[in-house]
């Protein structure tokens, strides 16, 4: 119980924190909207005119490219790759081992105060004016609404595991360049973020599916507008939770090989 | 039962070897060669309750591996190491509550948020009562001067305050035993002293057991009865300070800036090493010859406008019984 106290202090801590920084809170959202306009005007351009493609209708495409920008802004506001990789770099994460607490979960609980300070002054209210003045689709029932919001928090959990655990490599690597390369590509493509899986050839959809990224903004997003319905939700996010739990190992060997070789080795 | 105690403590890294040229690059891709370094040899040392002492030596001695290794932030590659009853790298987050530790050159601060948050946040990490940290608090607000700047961001803080800060966050907990790695680097006069007699009233009001490694002789002279003194990984010395002072230490520097520099100014005692102009540097023997008598010397046929007297640094000291070796000084490690 105590230690949950701890760790919910940093989260009020990095709540608090992020007040501080409400200029980068208005340059992220402006940049959010600026993605969000861009891939409207992609899939606008790409149906041209059409109300389907590929089974989805129109207004189901922009509902998954206007979540899918949501989702983002969530999964952005919390600590970034560069950053871990710097805190490694400078040693301040080694610093960290001196203190009683679990790294990688002081930080996740950090990262949930500013990601509810960044959802509550600016997403939320964007968003809810953007579904108020344009023609998108809202699930009708609330178990649907249920699921989404289950969804899109294992989502959070997947990529908070998969970042950390990419920028905790800093450790063992002198040069970070390619792992950023993979991380990026993967979350951008293989995620489904910007291209939804039903659009990917066959090879690239079987490849997809097996990986954890779907799990971070294509179920929630798929959820959302209805592409995944009835039983298959449940399934779907029986799917993110398996990968939480292996992404969650991950992070954690990852981490163990990673102090291990700070406390032997001396960083 | 001494608080901590190290015996044969040895620490050695490996470094890969770097190749030169194109070849060597890739070789060095397919089968990396590396070379030990022994960063600390075989250290003993014992620490009782309540001492404050020095721990010091040249940069690479291997200081902060030592440091390293009592955190628990390090395991040794041999030896024994125990800090209040724990193996540190065996049982780091309890070894955590039992020490406080501050970096001069880092801050353990939340950089963005006002001094009193990062208090706050501490209070929760280390799980201290109200009560406790209520009288903390008060305590080391008042002593310290925390309340001029509580709610002040820390990285707006000046270093002086920031050190105060750090330093009380240490405490937050009641460590019994408190690390300090430099922690009056960079520090003016007068927040120096605040420092160092601050250090000395927890060491005394808490019975607090404090590990000092500085390069200013001032902290060890001002604070510590004890220094192990240590270099190339290994203890070079282990005893009273007044010891070493007295075996080492005598030499004295006097520099004068004399009004008008007709001809070296003639001394009995003491020796001109060097000048520059108006400006000599005399070196002299404590023993054999005080500084007011030097002084008085020179004042008969010369005008004084300026005088410093510059005691040794502790570097210099270490490089003397480097030279001069120690082995002649009695090892009078205290009970």
């Amino acid at each position: 119980m105590h230690q949950y106290r701890m760790y919910w202090a940093f989260t009020r801590k990095a709540f608090l924190r992020s007040a501080v920084y409400r200029f980068d809170v208005w340059s992220r959202l402006g940049s959010n909207l600026i993605f969000l306009l861009m891939w409207g005007s992609i899939w606008t351009a790409l149906y041209a005119g059409r109300e389907e493609a590929g089974g989805v209708s129109f207004e189901a495409m922009l509902t998954y490219i206007v979540v899918s920008q949501f989702l983002s802004g969530i999964n952005g506001a919390g600590t970034p790759l560069w950053e871990i990789q710097e805190k490694v770099r400078t040693g301040d994460i080694a610093i960290e081992l001196m203190r009683p607490f679990n790294v990688p979960l002081r930080y996740l609980f950090a990262d949930f105060g500013s990601v509810a300070f960044y959802i509550i002054t600016a997403l939320l209210p964007l968003y809810i004016v953007l579904f108020i003045f344009m023609d998108l689709t809202v699930p009708a029932s609330w178990l649907t609404w249920v699921y989404f919001i289950a969804a899109a928090f294992n989502g959070f959990l997947i990529r908070y595991c998969i970042e950390m655990a990419f920028g905790l490599l800093s450790f063992f690597l002198v040069e970070t360049g390619g792992i950023e390369d993979i991380f990026y590509f993967a979350m951008s493509l293989l995620s489904g973020s910007v291209i939804p899986l039903w659009f990917f050839p066959d090879w690239l959809e079987k490849i997809a599916v097996y990986l954890p990224f779907q799990g971070i903004y294509y179920i929630p997003n798929a959820i959302f507008i209805g592409e995944i319905f009835g039983g298959e939700i449940l399934f779907s996010i029986g799917i993110q939770l398996f990968w939480v739990i292996a992404c969650f190992f991950l992070l954690r060997f990852v981490w163990n090989r990673a102090s291990h070789k700070v406390i032997v080795q001396g960083g | 039962m001494p608080i901590i105690e190290v015996e044969n403590l040895r620490k050695d890294f490996m470094i890969a070897k770097r190749e030169t040229g194109m070849m060597g690059a890739l070789r060095s891709l397919v089968k990396r060669e590396y070379t030990k370094k022994e960063a600390v040899k075989d250290i003993s040392f014992s620490i009782e309750k309540g001492e404050i002492i020095g721990y010091i030596g040249p940069n690479g001695a291997g200081k902060s591996t030592t440091i390293k290794m009592l955190t628990g932030i390090l395991v040794p590659s041999d030896g024994k190491v125990l800090v209040n009853g724990i193996v540190p790298y065996e049982n780091r987050q309890k070894n955590a509550k039992n020490i406080g530790v501050v970096f001069g050159q880092r801050t353990q601060l939340w950089w963005d948020l006002p001094t009193i948050e990062s208090f706050e946040l501490l209070k929760e990490i280390y799980q201290v009562s109200n009560e406790r940290y209520k009288k903390n608090m008060d305590t080391f607000t008042e002593v310290l001067g925390l309340n001029e700047f509580l709610n002040t961001p820390v990285r707006q803080l000046s270093l002086g305050q920031r050190m105060r800060a750090d330093i009380a966050a240490s405490l937050l907990h009641d460590p019994p035993i408190l690390f300090l790695d430099e922690p009056t680097i960079g520090l003016d006069v007068v927040a120096k002293e605040k420092m160092r007699t601050f250090i000395k009233e927890i060491n005394q009001d808490r019975q607090i057991t404090v590990i000092l490694t500085t390069h200013d002789m001032e902290d060890i002279e001002k604070l510590c009865e004890r220094m192990v003194l240590i270099d190339h990984g290994t203890k070079m010395y282990d005893g009273e300070i007044a010891l070493v002072k007295e075996r080492f230490g005598k030499t004295r520097t006097l520099i004068v800036d004399l009004e008008e520099s007709k001809q070296r100014p003639p001394l009995t005692g003491g020796e001109i090493f060097k000048e520059e102009g108006s400006r000599f540097w005399i070196k002299f023997n404590r023993d054999e010859v005080s500084a007011s008598d030097l002084i008085a010397q020179i004042t008969k046929t010369h005008n004084i406008k300026d005088l410093t007297v510059e005691e040794p640094e502790i570097e210099s000291i270490i490089s003397k019984i480097y030279q001069e070796g120690f082995q002649d000084l009695p090892d009078t490690v205290k009970v």
